[in-house]
């Protein structure tokens, strides 16, 4: 079983990885074009190709990891190859790293990521339409969390190093 | 070539992208408030649409339903390359502006109870409460859960709600805040770096508003609270948030075992 479905993933990982990236290339022209400092889809291949080898190294640690039962999600490594080249004195190449993937703008690797999402959200649709009102009123709860959360341990810490 | 007969899902996905970015991203201002969409959001209500009227086939949606997984690394790449640039910061922020990170998981305790009591949500609320439902939130449900599990579905119709109305919000609530006194505009300041640039802007506004002669102090607070969080943002809500909300989950569900172990 192991090697065919294997080979199934990487074929799959691969096609995917390389249609989306090419996508967020364009959608990154385009974008970046209304802005008047248009990145071409060509301009953008280093960085997108960096990013390509934290994604693929980040891929093999897992599968690897995963034979001797380390399961661990797959971001983790990802970030931590991506977040390791990014840092000045520790990686040689971090400036130019950073350089390179600043061209691809977030919002822009975000799109074919959604439009993938937005072709499979049909199946989901009556149980999200059903959810809609609670999900609105957590993510709102959230907000308000988030914001009092960090306003309150600020506050306290604030007074006890005698800050204010 | 078996590989190939996936080619509709792509080629919608390429005309979906090109349609979405054409249109651009637009902003909305209504006095200091207002909120910005980006093509993200189109691409996704497109699908919506299409789906409506039918035009996209069951087999197109679970076949699509895997590629959100694999392209969403590509966004977890991008956000940790912006950590190694800002560790100094990290370094050189007093304990107070550290500390307050871990305020961020006050949503926790005060949205989750929220969907599961009231709203009497499944794992949807997992997603939607365990953070802001910012762009990193998306990647990290998208790699843990798939976007079309529950929980992606939680944090989806989050990020909507939060592009709609998470200005208009944050700058209501920063200034009723502030005006109760209980917080000293310092702490509002730190508080206001959340993650995202447009709720910080609107949570900073009525503050520096409200008290101009501290207004550098206020913005250099917000500025480095933003940028911590950028940093610690991923690793925060893979180990602290999504596991404390998954235990509190199960606890207000009166759950004994693990529903589904993540990924």
């Amino acid at each position: 079983m192991e090697k065919t479905s294997m080979m199934e993933t990487w074929i799959t990982r691969g096609k995917v990885l390389l249609f989306s990236g090419v996508f967020a290339a364009i959608a990154n022209y385009i974008s970046s074009s209304k802005t008047g400092a248009p990145v071409t889809p060509l301009e953008a291949v280093p960085g997108l190709a960096m990013m390509l080898f934290c994604v693929v190294v980040g891929c093999i640690l897992d599968d690897t990891l995963r034979k001797f039962k380390i399961n661990l999600p797959s971001i983790l490594y990802i970030s931590a190859i991506s977040m390791l080249l990014s840092i000045p004195g520790f990686s040689p190449i971090a400036e130019y790293f950073c350089a390179e993937l600043n061209k691809m703008n977030l919002m822009s690797l975000c799109t074919p990521i959604l439009a993938y999402a937005g072709i499979s959200i049909g199946k989901d649709l009556d149980e999200f339409k059903k959810q809609g009102l609670g999900i609105m009123c957590t993510a709102i709860a959230a907000f308000i969390g988030t914001y009092v959360g960090s306003a309150l341990i600020a506050q306290v810490v604030l007074m006890m190093t005698g800050v204010i | 070539m078996k590989y190939l007969k996936d080619w509709k899902v792509h080629a919608l996905c390429f005309v979906m992208v090109i349609v979405s970015e054409l249109i651009g991203k637009h902003s909305f201002n209504f006095g200091p408030v207002g909120f910005t969409l980006f093509p993200m959001l189109y691409a996704l209500i497109i699908g919506i649409i299409l789906a409506q009227f039918k035009l996209i086939d069951r087999e197109m949606m679970t076949t699509a339903s895997p590629y959100i997984t694999i392209s969403v690394m590509y966004l977890t790449a991008k956000m940790a390359s912006s950590i190694g640039p800002n560790l100094e910061a990290v370094l050189n922020a007093g304990p107070a502006l550290i500390l307050q990170e871990f305020g961020n998981l006050g949503t926790i305790f005060l949205a989750l109870p929220i969907a599961v009591c009231v709203f009497k949500m499944g794992r949807a609320a997992v997603g939607a409460s365990f953070s802001t439902s910012r762009e990193g939130s998306i990647a990290i449900v998208g790699n843990l859960y798939g976007l079309d599990s529950p929980e992606g579905q939680g944090v989806m119709g989050a990020y909507i709600t939060g592009t709609l109305l998470g200005t208009i919000f944050n700058g209501l609530m920063a200034s009723m805040l502030d005006k109760t006194g209980l917080f000293h505009p310092y702490a509002l300041g730190m508080a206001a770096g959340t993650g995202s640039a447009s709720m910080m802007s609107a949570a900073l506004a009525p503050v520096v508003a409200a008290h101009p002669e501290m207004a550098g102090q206020i913005e250099a607070y917000a500025a480095t609270s933003q940028v911590l969080t950028s940093v610690d943002g991923m690793y925060m809500s893979l180990f602290v948030a999504i596991p404390v909300t998954n235990w509190l989950y199960r606890v207000l569900k009166h759950e004994k075992k693990p529903a589904k172990a993540a990924k």
